[in-house]
Formats: structure tokens, sequence, C-alpha cells
């Protein structure tokens, strides 16, 4: 990717949830956290040029799962892309779109409500129907394999997760309170060696935020932009792949940092937002993103506050604009992940920029 | 107020040119089938059209295992094993069920394949899975 010209920034955002189970309906969940963003941003539906949603239709049981929630996110008579991807991906494409010409203003969405159904049963139809499917195997599985790859040459893995699951969930209680590593590694059996407690717990929610074009034409006016975007999709069969690491995010990171013009990413990060849907998938990210101490990780538990599949990545990249909105000359990367194993890895950096 | 629903909806899925003859090997011959890619000096499992990696649709099929290494295997309650097997002589790993008790499987020890009788709607189930290599198999 050549690093743009035009500069995109982010100018609002907002959410709904997440809730273990939110029982209103997936467009008054959308319309919740739409309308918290138009009104972060100050703006209405009449300033948005253009739409880019984030769902998966299985996840919804049905099809077509944008088109249920068109109206609430205001691209009715408007250009609207769906991505069937993470959030985050969502929020790149947007971002493409204002760095292409095409629009000055466009509202990503995305939203998930897993406590409809059996959500991992759900992703076995993500999977290949000939190899796959007649195995009943399921992205909880794929996790499972991938944390036992990684114990299986380091026996101290897995007692090192349960840790760092105490300190998100510590992060993400609000009072500092958490099971200690002890209580983690003594919870239910999920699928060897995960625990119940190091696993985020899933739930519902909606998130969205406005991306529009830089303005330069205000000097001294601070803005948060997204100064490096990056995605990949590793092999399709988990068995051509090196589980061990994540090339995927090696790649989609090495493309972000180009972007952004960053040359050593373990000195220039402030802050990391990375989709840890399980513990061990915080070390892969510091390994393959190059993330060093000197970052802060996760400062509020990350998606162990939470967990809402497609919505994650697009509710690290908010979470992580609210730290540099608090914050001067400061710089982040908000990471998404999704598919089998973390098959699809998405990286932005944000950073706060004084035109 | 909530409104219970569910999806059930039959599919015929195509298993393609290779995968086709992977199935038919798997039931008539109880043999295991990867493709070589010479492009990339490498041997996928299972076997495939096409090459992941070059996209080279000249591929051509081999025999791979019986037997092979467990890389990771993973084990749910009341859902059995699932593992990683690299089988001998290919260059990927392939997903399978591995068979018998956890407490014996090691990452890096040797399993061979098992085989049984599959209906012609299932051809997948001639192979039972994976089991750790013994004495006399
Ligand atoms: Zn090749």
């Amino acid at each position: 990717m050549t690093s743009a010209s035009t500069p995109v920034a982010i100018a609002g955002w907002g959410q709904t949830g997440p809730l273990a189970e939110d029982l209103r309906s997936i467009p008054e969940m959308v319309l919740d956290a739409v309308q918290a963003t138009l009104r972060n941003a100050a703006m209405g539906y009449e300033d948005i040029d253009a739409v880019v949603t984030a769902s998966v239709d299985v996840f919804d049981g049905m099809t077509a799962s944008n088109i249920a929630v068109t109206e609430v996110v205001g691209a009715v008579m408007k250009p609207e892309t769906r991505i069937a991807a993470d959030g985050l991906c969502a929020a790149i494409h947007a971002a493409c779109q204002i760095r292409a010409g095409a629009y000055d203003t466009v509202l990503v969405v995305a939203h998930a409500k897993p406590s409809m159904s059996d959500f991992y049963e759900l992703t076995k139809w993500a999977l290949d129907p000939i190899f796959l499917q007649s195995l009943g195997i399921d992205f909880l599985t794929f996790a499972g394999l991938q944390a036992a790859a990684m114990a299986a040459e380091d026996k101290d893995a897995v007692e090192r997760w349960a840790g760092l699951a105490a300190c998100r969930l510590a992060d993400a209680s609000g009072d500092g309170k958490s099971p200690g590593s002890t209580e983690i590694l003594q919870s239910a059996l999920v699928t060897t060696p995960l625990r119940e407690k190091m696993c985020a717990p899933l739930a519902d929610g909606a998130c969205a935020c406005v991306l529009r074009r830089g303005d330069d034409s205000s000097p001294g006016r601070k803005e948060i932009r997204l100064s490096g975007l990056g995605h990949d999709l590793a092999a399709n069969f988990i068995g051509d792949r090196e589980l061990t690491e994540s090339a995927g995010l090696e790649r989609a990171a090495a493309r972000a940092y180009a972007d952004a013009g960053i040359k050593q990413p373990e000195d220039e990060i402030d802050v990391a937002e990375p989709s840890v849907a399980f513990a061990h998938e915080e070390e892969l990210f510091v390994q393959s993103a190059g993330i060093s101490d000197n970052t802060i990780i996760s400062p509020h538990g990350g998606l162990f506050a939470g967990n809402v599949p497609i919505v994650a990545g697009l509710s690290r990249l908010t979470a992580a604009a609210e730290y540099l909105r608090r914050n001067n000359d400061l710089r982040a990367v908000a990471h998404g992940s999704w598919g089998p194993a973390g098959q699809g890895q998405a990286m932005v950096v944000l950073e706060n920029a004084i035109p | 107020m909530i409104r219970e629903g569910s999806i059930r909806l039959p599919f015929a899925y195509a298993a393609g040119k290779s995968g086709s003859t992977y199935l038919r090997a798997l039931q008539e011959e109880q043999r295991i089938l990867g493709s070589r890619c010479s492009a990339c000096d490498r041997i996928l499992a299972p076997a495939r059209s096409f090459c992941p990696t070059c996209g080279d649709a000249e591929l051509q099929t081999v025999e791979i295992g019986p037997g092979g290494v467990l890389l990771a295997w993973t084990e749910r309650p009341d859902k059995g094993i699932l593992g990683l097997v690299k089988l001998d002589s290919a260059d990927t790993a392939i997903v399978h069920r591995i068979l018998g008790s956890s407490d014996v499987l090691s990452t890096g020890m040797r399993v061979q394949a098992r085989f049984g009788d599959a209906s012609d709607e299932n051809p997948e189930d001639s192979l039972l899975g994976f089991a750790p290599e013994v004495a006399d198999s």
C-alpha cells in the first residue's frame, strides 16, 4: 500500500454493550450505537456520505443481515457496502473510500448477537464442507489446537496465559478485582489447554464510528487520524499454516506500519488494543506485531470485558481513539481478528495529529 | 418477547475433482491422498485441485501416510479429541479425530490412520481417525 495523500480522521464513535444477553432486536441495538456515534461526532444522518457495515448472515440467523439494519444506519438511498468480516476491516474499507476521494464522511457500523444461538456451533458453517464439517470442528476447537501447538514446546505457557487473563479480567472489572491464576487454572475445561476464564466471555453488542477526510484547512485543530491500514488473510487449510505464529498478523502489521511510517514498532507505539479472545492470542499479537514492554496493552481489559464477534476489532479502534482523545502526542494500534485460529487479521495505526 | 426459529435445509456439496478422488481412495482403497506441487516442491495434504500458494492446477496425486506425527491435539468435554497430524511424506498437516484416551497422547508422537466402513452418503467416515502407533499395528 502506498502512503496516501488524503488524511483520514475519526470524528466520533459510540457503542451499545457488551452485554451477555441483550433482549432488544438487532436493529434496536444498532440504532442505539449509531445515535450515540452521531451525537459524539456532532453530526446527523445528512452529514454521512456513505456507510460500511460489518455483519455475518449465519450469526444473525438470516441472509442479507446488513439489509435488516439499512434504515437504522441511515443507508437508505445512500451507498452502502457490507463486509462479512471483523468490523476493523470495515473501518479499513471506509478509510480506503475516503483516501480514494470517493466520499468525505463514512459511517462504519458492526453488530453481532451471539446470545441468539450457539455461536460456536454456527462457526462450523464457515469451514470446508468436504474435509472439516463432518468432523464437527468449530472455531473453539481451532483455538484449542493453536493454544496446544504453542504450549507443546513451552511448559510454562498455560500458567503464563492464566496470569495474562487475570490481568485483563482485573482491568475489565473496573474495580481491579479478578480471579487469581490458580482459580483461572481450575475453572471449567473448555478445550485443552484452554480453561473457561482464559476465554473472553461472548457478548452481544454494536459499535460504530464516523470517519471523515482529515481537515488540513483548519491548522491547530486537533484530530485523531488513521495513519496506517493493513489487513491480510492466511491460508484456508489450517494445516497449511504454522500455528505457533501469526504470519497473517505479521503481514497486516507490516503493511500498517509502512503506511504510517513506523520503522520500530517496539519503540513507536504507546498503546495497543488487540483483539484477544483467548489468552494465548495476546502472546501471538505481541510477537507478530513487534510490540514491546514500552507499549500499554488493553488498558481496560480489551475483549475480556465482553467479546462481541465482528464488533471486536471496531470496538478496539474506538477504545484506542478514546485513549488518544484524552491524551496528546500519542500513537496507538487497534487490531482485529476473525475466522478459524485468526485466519483474518487487520491492523490500524491511530495518532493524535495537529494539521 | 422472543420468537423461536431454526434453519434446516439440506445441501449437496460438490467435492470437486480432487475431493472426489480423495474420498473414493479413502472409501474403496483405505488410502489417503495428497497433491504434489512441483513448482513449490511440496506435498499438500489433503489432495487439492490447485496449490494455495502458487495457484498451479496441474498437481500430481500421491499417497501420503497412513502413519504420521501428532503436531497438536485438543480435547473437549463430551466432544472427543481433534488433532493436527502431519502424515508421512506430506509437507502440510490435516485435522482429524484422535482415537483413544488423551492420557497417552503427547506432541510429536507417532500415530496411525484407522479405517472403517462408510456409507456412500458419507464416504469421509471411512477414515475413522488416528490412533497412537502400537507394536501390533
Ligand atoms: Zn505451488
